[in-house]
């Protein structure tokens, strides 16, 4: 087992893990962080993007010993996060998911578009959505929200 | 994230916004793998990594007793039959733990259990399984009339079924025929794939003497069903929930061994059991596919009257049938829709289902459906080419008219309404083909070839109990249920038998409810997938859930109305005769009285009650539509491309789809389902496969083989709607979920042909690969070169 | 699935991974950001018995510039490429590349050194860095020594790299101002792996001129002619297509079918084409 200490959507956690665990298997498992989906563990699919040290990673292709000393965010730890609010509104008003499995990776994926202003186009928006996929949408409506909250977090900009 | 209900806003026809999705965005969905039980023991499964193969022996670890279960430690797993009475067609049995033979890859063979699944995979790896080898059969139109080993013992040949469809004359139409067109066509197989995997947390729950199943399917009553039978223990000893379901799309409609293996366990160790299946699980046990091979022949006259269609239609099955429905329905279904919506006069069909050394077949949006529209799209276009007529043209003189409505097509589909040609005009305007031909004669600066392509089809829906009796099927699910409940607060729960895994049924259900007894939204709980709550029900597939469940709910609210309005009248003193309940109250000459306040008399206050009336409101209702045979949605898509000629590469320029699917209930959802299906139907068509090698191994067992349609290669998708309601059901409602992933393929394939008709290349094979595309040019290169060019 | 498992160690520098890898060779792995490793690992296609995790040691993450060349460590990462939070000795085509490298969660966490030792065929950094003729450092139990990056692959996941080396810098010659570069990535879907990969740069100042394929069946394939062509004065585009045919003919060894040729000489002439108009 390897001890680990991470600072968990705020919190610091001390743990043991085995070197094996993956980053991912680890927030669901020992952290009971069940936001974080595994969809195909090999890194393609994004649904269990979470941010590492403010960046977008895979959980799944990540240990969670190599997490020792990082900052993860996941899904949970985003509750009062302004950005973050107004995408979830946006995608609850465009019908940008349905069953929900993909919605976690893509609004942190989402999320980080917009902070570093890749999400100035239809098109723009969906080469950054490369990396996530959605079996049940289409993309169209996830698009639209995430061009309707980049369009937003601009103007908040724009007004400071 | 307040839900939106407001008023008039949120009944029928209205874009309410979904109740889902709050906890999706919030990250506290629960599917099965959320699911913590202290004490959870983890399962993984040893597999046959060879395609058919005896078993001489199995050799555990030392100390796997308890931990590592065959079918030997397992004796009360009985094998999964189906049931059939189709005529001729044969049905193997299946042992959910393989015993003396493994019959395709990935075949379950012994459950290890460790508390966690990387331990259970290191437990799995130490079994030993001595296998002697067999020679498999891997390709189904060249060992579909016998091989070395059939794949099933005491078979002469390989095959599930075979069945002819016929009508009219059609040695008649060949005779006539002025133009006469042949193809062979390909839909291979592919994975359902939805993004959460399958998976099972079993338990034994002993205050309640039950065992518990908490599974990602879409059919958790019929599961139950199935379990109990094949466990031989009572339905009111098992429970299955469906909790939060990661997509379905079809392959969760089916049993699958590992649910039975994992309840079977539960009642054999007491400590709750988890299986979650990894994607490449996924790729190689899930249900396939598709995998369709048709032989068309179009007799037509000069102008592209389609005279006469004479096919035969191979589908490879794979190793065993799921269960309830078995292999049979994939060629059926596709016999049955080859004539498309065109008033064709003269058919002939030879359907067969094969079995072979691969993952069993199951069905997956559209079932037989984008195969034969895939097939007869691609066979009008060349009978159009063949005619020197516009494609467009050639369908319009086909198709069936709104005037000829109701209309039974040769294949025996009675469409009930609709005008299918204005949906095929609507769909051009969408598109500006006159504005993409100029495009296409200007030609593209980057050399590319543009190509527009369309495919008209009809689906069939919610079908009840007619057509699946006259299918042969075990079981009829030929309706659905409703327990509609209102609290003593006034707030109201539906229990349903359906399950909602993306399609926001929860939103929609509540919206019919509301209409029938204006109760807001908000205060509607919609509770289904899990046997516990609802009244039995078959679950969410072909396209039924919201005709069928939708139905059950309006009976079962009038049902909880006419009560309501009698307690009402009687509080008000006066005729129930003259009340109304409207917006949450029932209203009378004089005076209201809130749903909350009669509510409140029906439970805690019955001294208010009028006599006669029983306290409670609660209403059960069963709903099947007036006509068994399906109502029929249909739509014309259309698909721009692009086509690289030196690379074979495909881009998707543009897509729309105009459509009609009679009374939308909530159109947002109708228009995210309609997207979602033309993705997946994009992705047939050019993206995804699971290809097999000649010993039976499938080459695509992870996401970076297996190609899913992403964000940066969709276009934004176009839709049109026309509104003919159904007649047969409630509010006019037809079925659609699965609609979006009929035409994409043949649209794609047309208009691929298109592009590159002045090669004289075209591709009649799907996923349509850049290596495909190429080999279809040199293909043209050389037969224009040769005689017949 | 999940990955079979392994002992885990983070030495502090690059000398004690060094000694750890030496210690148990052949058992032991470098862990660097794990992009390609992971997912072996999670399928069990790779289970070795010992992780040694380099990520995060900072010589590795080091960056250095002289007039001539750029020096990134090996542990920089593809998003630092892109963001252009190290130096960018090509004018531009290194961020280009990254961007349509795999996805920005990879690669946060994916490295140039972990991508060269590797050596995926299909892979961009082993065909962009044999482009611009950059120098690989690597560090063993015997020190440490500077290989070609033109031929530091020598096969399908197989370098010159010995089993307890290192990989730590990649020193690049700059490209002047006046140097061009084309880059054509075919791939099926944003993102994915490689159907075929061209690199073309050319720098008339210095007469340089390299044309390289990746995801050519083996490691990345340098055509000859097709350079030669590129770094003259008189570049003709018949000239030049002829010499990427010649280049192909004399691949034999690749075993590329009809397609694949096709591919290949699509995406070299693609990325000719953008340096030379």
């Amino acid at each position: 087992m390897t001890a680990i200490r991470v600072i968990v959507n705020g919190a610091e956690v001390i743990d043991n893990v085995a070197p094996r665990t993956s980053l991912g298997d680890w927030l669901r498992e020992g952290r009971n962080l069940t936001g974080t989906h595994l969809a195909c563990e090999h890194g393609v699919c994004g649904a269990c993007t979470v941010l590492v040290d403010g960046e977008p990673i895979r959980a799944c292709l990540m240990l969670a010993a190599a997490g020792e000393g990082s900052e993860v965010r996941t899904i949970e730890g985003f509750d009062a996060d302004p950005l973050m609010m107004a995408l979830r509104d946006a995608f609850h008003r465009r019908h940008a998911l349905q069953c929900g499995f993909c919605t976690s990776g893509m609004l942190i994926t989402a999320w980080d578009l917009i902070r570093r202003g890749k999400a100035s186009s239809a098109a723009e928006i969906r080469r950054g959505l490369a990396g996530n996929i959605c079996r049940c949408t289409g993309y169209t409506n996830i698009v639209a929200a995430i061009a309707e909250a980049a369009t937003a977090a601009e103007g908040v900009g724009d007004g400071e | 994230m307040a839900n939106d209900a407001g008023g008039a806003a949120a009944g029928i026809g209205a874009s309410l916004l979904r109740r889902e999705d709050e906890r999706h965005l919030l990250g506290r969905g629960s599917f099965v793998p959320d699911i913590k039980l202290p004490g959870t023991m983890e399962v993984a499964f040893v597999r046959s990594p060879h395609a058919h193969a005896r078993i001489r022996g199995i050799a555990k670890p030392a100390g796997g007793e308890r931990r590592v279960f065959t079918a030997a430690d397992l004796p009360r797993l009985r094998p999964i039959r189906v049931e059939t009475q189709a005529p001729g067609a044969k049905s193997p049995p299946w042992p959910p733990l393989a015993t003396d033979k493994v019959r395709y890859v990935g075949e379950a063979i012994a459950a290890c259990l460790a508390p966690t699944r990387a331990e259970a995979e290191d437990l799995a790896a130490q079994i030993t399984v001595d296998y002697e080898p067999l020679a498999a059969v891997v390709d189904a139109p060249r060992d579909m009339q016998g091989s070395r080993h059939p794949v099933h013992e005491g078979w002469s040949d390989n095959l599930f079924s075979e069945r002819v469809f016929a009508g009219g004359d059609i040695e008649a139409a060949a005779r006539a025929a002025e133009i006469t067109v042949r193809r062979e066509y390909r839909m291979n197989r592919q994975s359902g794939a939805p993004l959460e995997g399958r998976a099972v947390l079993a338990y034994r729950d002993w205050r309640l003497d039950e065992i518990v199943i908490h599974a990602s399917t879409q059919t958790p009553h019929t599961l139950r069903v199935a379990i109990g039978e094949i466990l031989g223990i009572d339905l009111r000893r098992l429970r299955v929930v469906a909790p939060d379901v990661g997509g379905g799309f079809g392959p969760k409609a089916r049993l699958y061994p590992e649910e039975i293996i994992l309840a079977a366990l539960a009642l054999e160790l007491d400590q709750p059991l988890r299986w979650v299946e990894d994607r490449t699980e996924h790729l190689l046990t899930a249900a396939h596919s598709r995998d369709h091979h048709y032989q068309v022949t179009a007799y037509a006259s000069r102008d592209g009257r389609i005279l006469g269609i004479d096919a035969e239609i191979v589908v490879d099955a794979g190793a065993y049938g799921l269960w309830p429905q078995g292999p049979y329905q994939e060629a059926a279904m596709a016999a049955r829709c080859l004539p498309g919506p065109y008033a064709i006069a003269n058919y002939r069909c030879r359907a067969l289902t094969v079995a072979t050394n691969k993952t069993p077949m199951g069905p997956y949006r559209g079932v037989g459906r984008p195969g034969a529209c895939f097939a007869i799209e691609r066979t009008i276009d060349e009978v159009a080419r063949a005619a020197g007529r516009d494609p467009v043209e050639v369908r319009m003189l086909n198709i069936v008219r709104p005037e000829q409505m109701p209309f039974t097509s040769i294949g025996g589909m009675r469409f009930d309404n609709g005008n299918y040609p204005e949906s095929l005009r609507l769909c051009a305007e969408l598109l500006d083909l006159p504005g993409l031909r100029s495009r296409q004669r200007r030609g593209e600066p980057d050399g590319r070839l543009i190509g527009i392509g369309f495919a008209v089809f009809a689906e069939q829906t919610a079908h009840g109990a007619a057509e699946f009796v006259a299918r042969g099927a075990a079981i009829v699910p030929g309706f659905e249920s409703c327990t509609a409940r209102i609290l003593p607060d006034g707030s109201l729960v539906l229990m349903v038998g359906i399950q909602s895994h993306g399609q926001g049924l929860e939103t929609a259900l509540s919206q019919i409810a509301h209409h029938e007894l204006g109760i807001d939204p908000a205060r509607i709980a919609v509770r289904h997938g899990d046997t516990e709550t609802s009244a039995f029900g078959f679950g969410t597939f072909a396209s039924r859930s919201m005709v069928m469940s939708g139905g059950a709910v309006a009976r079962a609210s009038r049902a909880l109305r006419d009560k309501l309005n009698r307690i009402g009248a009687h509080l008000l003193q006066c005729d129930v005769a003259a009340v109304r309940c409207r917006d949450g109250a029932v209203r009378g000459p004089q005076g209201s009285v809130s749903i909350a306040e009669i509510a409140k008399v029906a439970h805690l206050r019955m001294d208010g009650l009028p006599p006669g009336v029983d306290p409670l409101l609660e209403a059960v209702a069963t709903y099947e539509p007036a006509v068994g045979t399906g109502v029929f949605s249909y739509a014309t898509h259309g698909a721009v491309v692009a086509v690289d000629p030196e690379t074979g590469f495909v881009e998707l320029l543009d897509f729309a789809v105009a459509e009609d699917c009679g009374t939308m209930i909530n159109p947002m959802l109708v228009e995210g389902q309609i997207r979602g299906g033309v993705v997946q139907g994009i992705g047939t068509a050019l993206y995804e496969e699971i290809p097999y090698d000649e010993a039976g191994q499938p080459l695509a067992g992870t996401l970076a083989d297996y190609l899913m349609p992403g964000a940066a290669e969709m276009p934004a998708i176009k839709i049109g709607h026309l509104h003919t309601p159904a007649a047969a059901t409630e509010y006019g409602m037809k079925g659609m979920g699965e609609g979006g992933a009929v035409g994409p393929p043949a649209a794609i394939a047309n208009a691929v042909r298109d592009a590159l008709s002045a090669l004289g290349a075209e591709v009649n094979e799907t996923p349509i690969t850049p290596r495909r595309v190429l080999a279809a040019i040199e293909q043209a290169r050389f037969r224009v070169g040769g005689p017949t060019g | 699935m999940k990955a079979a498992a392994f002992d885990y160690v983070r030495p502090r520098n690059v000398a004690a991974a060094v000694d750890l890898l030496a210690a148990d060779k052949g058992q032991a792995q470098l862990l660097a950001g794990g992009q390609s490793l992971l997912p072996l690992l999670n399928l069990r296609l790779a289970s070795p018995a010992r992780l040694i995790d380099i990520s995060r040691l900072p010589e590795l993450a080091m960056t250095d510039e002289d007039d001539a060349t750029v020096t990134l460590g090996a542990g920089v990462t593809h998003a630092m490429i892109e963001d252009r939070r190290v130096p960018d000795p090509s004018q531009g085509l290194m961020p280009h590349v990254a961007l349509g490298l795999a996805y920005r969660a990879v690669r946060n966490r994916g490295t140039l050194g972990g991508s060269l030792a590797l050596a995926d065929p299909a892979a961009e950094w082993p065909a962009v860095l044999a482009a611009l003729e950059a120098e690989i450092g690597v560090v063993g139990p015997n020190g440490r020594r500077r290989l070609s990056g033109t031929n530091f692959a020598t096969g399908i996941y197989a370098t010159r790299l010995a089993e307890d080396e290192i990989v730590t810098a990649l020193r690049i010659p700059k490209l002047s101002r006046a140097a061009r570069w084309g880059y054509a990535k075919l791939a099926r879907k944003a993102g994915a792996f490689a159907d075929a990969l061209a690199v073309a740069v050319a720098d008339p100042r210095r007469g340089y001129g390299r044309v390289v394929l990746g995801a050519a069946n083996g490691p990345p394939l340098v055509m000859t002619e097709a350079g030669r062509a590129l770094a003259g004065t008189r570049r003709d585009p018949e000239q030049l297509r002829r010499a990427v045919e010649t280049d192909l003919d004399s691949a034999a060894d690749r075993r590329f079918d009809a397609y694949q040729r096709r591919l290949h000489r699509a995406a070299a002439m693609r990325a000719i084409v953008q340096v030379i108009q």
